[in-house]
């Protein structure tokens, strides 16, 4: 096998192996971005976060959610909500972008699964 | 005055020539009490299986991690016509009995208010399953799954037959003590005991009988004949590996390398670090090859394992 396709079967190991531990990361991130209370569950995300927030400034204390399986969930107390789901979202993102700095830095297959192996002899 | 409801986690286990199911169940439990922080785990299994887990790992050691056994008569009938091909990689598989008739019993089985039922191989990395207790549903179960290599797809997995009803995963399914769990379990064995009629209704195929089957099955008739009606769990999926992927090692607490098979490619692997999510183990030869590496993590005291 000539070296130019020694090197592109190599790399396409790579490529491969970056999309699965960079498809498991998005899996994590998005099981910590669940949340669940009272009997009902939620997504974090931008719209849960920014609506809960526009309540609190509208003075609202507690209120009824719809769930992800849309069932009404009483929230009784919103401010403690919002602290939980924003606590919770920062948590899952820097996790996300430290592990994703880290992949994205890693050049070999075995740092990519930081694996210990010898550079020279493996990729 | 508030009454403390019980909750715990159900597993299913029953050994058979070659796979010890119940050790499985065993590693499992310490990992379900370390992430979980739940004690109360109830292990349905049968008086071989029993004996045989104990000797090899010790009365106390088992005991440490499961607090009730609930001992069984195996159908012999049943598991020498419940048949499957169970894979060590591409490499090497064998025909061996699947014992799995029982799981329609859970309901009367379980001593718990509310009650996670888990395969001895769902491995538990992660406190996710938490996110269940306490729910509005009474009954949750997934036929939301993915791949851990995200580019291999097998579209039998996602549906009964090729036009028929979706396929929920009886892996892991969370039900309360309630009428309506009581239904989908009644319904469940009826499903069971009929298996041929609704086989033939519902065409899944080969004759194997499998719970994954039986349950979408009743999930579809108890949803009023409505596809996906039985709410999911909420975890964003069910995730899996299959039984043609190798482990090779467990380098800490919560973290397993596989070796995952290329679709394109038998026999070709990519490597794969999979960290603090539960996982759905079909290699379950790979799992009891680094049994001991796991424990390890979390007892302190070193298992005598094979």
């Amino acid at each position: 096998m000539t070296s130019k396709l020694t090197k592109a079967l190599e790399f396409s190991n790579y490529r491969q192996t970056l999309n699965i531990q960079h498809n498991n990361l998005k899996s994590k991130v998005q099981t910590l971005l669940t949340y669940s209370i009272n009997g009902g569950s939620f997504n974090i995300d931008l719209p849960l976060i920014t609506f809960v927030e526009m309540l609190i400034k509208k003075e609202y204390d507690s209120v009824v959610l719809l769930d992800v399986y849309n069932n009404p969930i009483e929230i009784t107390d919103l401010k403690d909500f919002l602290e939980e789901i924003l606590s919770r979202y920062f948590e899952a993102t820097n996790e996300y972008y430290a592990e994703y700095s880290k992949l994205k830095q890693s050049r070999k297959v075995h740092k990519l699964i930081d694996l210990e192996l010898d550079d020279n002899t493996n990729n | 005055m508030t009454t403390q409801t019980t909750k715990g986690i159900l597993i299913f286990a029953h050994n058979n020539d070659e796979i010890d199911y119940f050790k499985l169940a065993t590693i499992n439990s310490y990992y379900i009490k370390e992430n979980l922080g739940i004690d109360n785990i109830t292990v349905v299994t049968n008086q071989y299986s029993y004996d045989y887990t104990i000797k090899l790992l010790g009365k106390q050691f088992v005991d440490d991690a499961i607090s009730n056994i609930i001992i069984t008569e195996k159908d012999k009938a049943f598991k020498h016509a419940n048949r499957r091909l169970y894979k060590d990689t591409s490499h090497t598989s064998k025909v061996l009995p699947f014992y799995n008739v029982d799981r329609c019993n859970a309901y009367e089985l379980s001593p718990y208010d509310e009650t996670i039922l888990i395969d001895a191989d769902y491995i538990i990395l992660s406190n996710s399953l938490n996110q269940c207790w306490g729910h509005e549903n009474d009954l949750m179960m997934n036929y939301k799954y993915q791949d851990i290599m995200i580019d291999r797809d097998d579209p039998t997995l996602q549906r009964l037959s090729p036009f028929g009803i979706t396929m929920y995963w009886a892996t892991v399914v969370y039900f309360k003590k309630s009428n309506y769990a009581e239904q989908f379990f009644n319904t469940v064995k009826h499903v069971r005991d009929n298996n041929q009629f609704y086989q033939d209704l519902y065409r899944w195929p080969g004759n194997l009988y499998r719970n994954d089957y039986s349950f979408s099955v009743a999930a579809h008739m108890l949803g009023g004949f409505v596809d996906k009606a039985i709410p999911q769990l909420p975890i964003p999926s069910l995730y899996k590996t299959f039984d043609t992927d190798d482990i090779h090692s467990s380098p800490s607490k919560n973290e397993i390398i596989f070796y995952l098979e290329k679709p394109k490619s038998l026999g070709d692997f990519v490597l794969c670090r999979w960290r603090d999510l539960d996982i759905h183990i079909m290699n379950k030869w790979a799992i009891n090859r680094i049994g001991e590496e796991m424990l390890n993590y979390v007892t302190e005291t070193t298992a005598t394992t094979n």
